[in-house]
């Protein structure tokens, strides 16, 4: 009953993104994203189709699924990436380095694990050690965007910030529910789906309507420098007569 | 292959970097005015570092010995409170001086196409070892007294300096190829 309804709840969520997205031409703005959320619009009621009519087949098609998801959804990592710091090359290209840093390590330690893990494990396993490169990635790009103070547009911040929220509490809630058994399992199998209309809900709260990102100025013309000194100096001057008076006139 | 510990930690990282970066939304948007790249007069963020002869002096045990002699244990306390408020304000100084020069930084280089990876990785970890020694001296003063922390201090000091200069050339040499382009 609670699964239909978060389903129920998150299909409505994403139409309504999906129409605003459309609506205020962001699709073309932010594609990647726009498409993770309309293959999950698809995903969600098919999973359920098949969960209800077709039940022997509804493991295979929901991890398949989730899979391609997972796959789907680092176009939103590499979206952030590239719209954030379109403007910004020298950050653009020590992000570049740092991701590839992080995926080289991911794969490094992917290649030392012992190759029987990866036919023995869990499909959840699989896609919490995924999320979590996922997850580093968004850590080393949000430092990027701290350290450089590059300013993220409202569109683009809510991007990242609902899917890094998602990302977050799905490495949490996979890696609980993997390593647990009993209650605790079922409970985290239900936190982990539960967390999606909550990211939907951030999402529709910044990408209600195009906002674009904050364009850099370049340095500040000599004139204009010139002239705020001169101003600075003249309110000085003027400060400087005025106690010079008070202090001849007492 | 991750353990709970490990998705924890990664977790955590990950909401408060979040956190951070929902609240410097707001905030960010203001900084991108422009801004000059010398100091106006108005500036009272620009705070530039002690020369090094005032650093050795404010940490040098001398001038305690010298009040020592005097035999005047008032004089002594007196001596001992102004000096470790010196030396605080010497770490604060070089601390927001370091600040606005990685400030100054940043902003050159995010939009620059010809960045060093390992250049800005070696500046990056100057800095991050300079605000560890503020912070580390700043409980050093406030515990032990200024003139056991001398070496911790001119240390800091030179490191300081070798960042300012650095980013000082930086800036040279960015002005000038920028001046090459715009005239060629």
């Amino acid at each position: 009953m609670l699964s239909q309804l978060i389903v129920y709840i998150s299909v409505a969520l994403e139409l309504l993104l999906l129409f605003r997205g459309f609506r205020e031409k962001l699709t073309s703005r932010y594609p990647a994203f726009y498409c993770y959320i309309g293959f999950v619009l698809v995903q969600d009621p098919l999973c359920f189709f098949v969960y209800k009519w077709i039940h022997p087949f509804y493991t295979p098609v929901y991890w398949t699924a989730e899979f391609l998801c997972v796959l789907l959804s680092c176009g939103i990592v590499f979206e952030i990436y590239q719209v954030g710091l379109e403007a910004y090359p020298g950050t653009a290209r020590m992000a570049r380095r740092v991701l590839g840093i992080v995926f080289a390590i991911a794969l490094a330690r992917a290649l030392a694990t012992d190759p029987r893990w990866w036919v023995e494990t869990s499909a959840k396993n699989v896609e919490s050690n995924l999320r979590a490169v996922q997850g580093a990635a968004i850590i080393s790009l949000v430092v990027l965007f701290l350290f450089y103070s590059v300013p993220l547009g409202k569109n683009l911040r809510g991007i990242a910030l609902g899917y890094g929220l998602f990302v977050c509490w799905s490495v949490i809630c996979l890696t609980f529910a993997s390593s647990t058994i009993g209650k605790t399992h079922v409970l985290f199998g239900y936190l982990y789906p539960a967390s999606y209309p909550v990211v939907l809900l951030v999402w529709l709260r910044y990408v209600w309507s195009f906002r674009d990102n904050p364009v850099p100025h370049g340095a500040v013309p000599l004139e204009i420098e010139y002239q705020q000194v001169a101003r600075t100096t003249h309110r000085r001057l003027q400060d400087a007569k005025g106690r010079l008076v008070k202090a001849v006139g007492s | 292959m991750i353990g709970i510990p490990t998705a924890l930690l990664l977790g955590t990282i990950m909401l408060l970097l979040l956190l951070l970066l929902a609240a410097r939304g707001a905030t960010a948007a203001g900084e991108l005015s422009p801004r000059s790249d010398v100091p106006l007069l108005d500036d009272e963020t620009w705070v530039d570092l002690c020369p090094p002869e005032y650093v050795v002096r404010i940490f040098s045990p001398e001038d305690c010995e010298f009040v020592s002699t005097s035999k005047s244990p008032q004089l002594e306390k007196l001596f001992r409170r102004e000096r470790k408020l010196v030396a605080l304000a010497w770490v604060h100084q070089t601390s927001t001086a370091l600040r606005r020069i990685m400030r100054e930084h940043t902003e050159a280089t995010r939009q620059s196409h010809d960045l060093h990876f390992a250049t800005e990785t070696k500046l990056v970890l100057v800095y991050a070892e300079l605000m560890f020694l503020c912070a580390m001296l700043f409980l050093a003063i406030q515990t032990a007294g200024p003139q056991r922390v001398r070496g911790l201090a001119v240390y800091a000091d030179t490191l300081s300096q070798r960042l300012a200069r650095a980013q000082q050339d930086l800036k040279t040499i960015t002005a000038g190829r920028e001046f090459h382009s715009a005239s060629s």
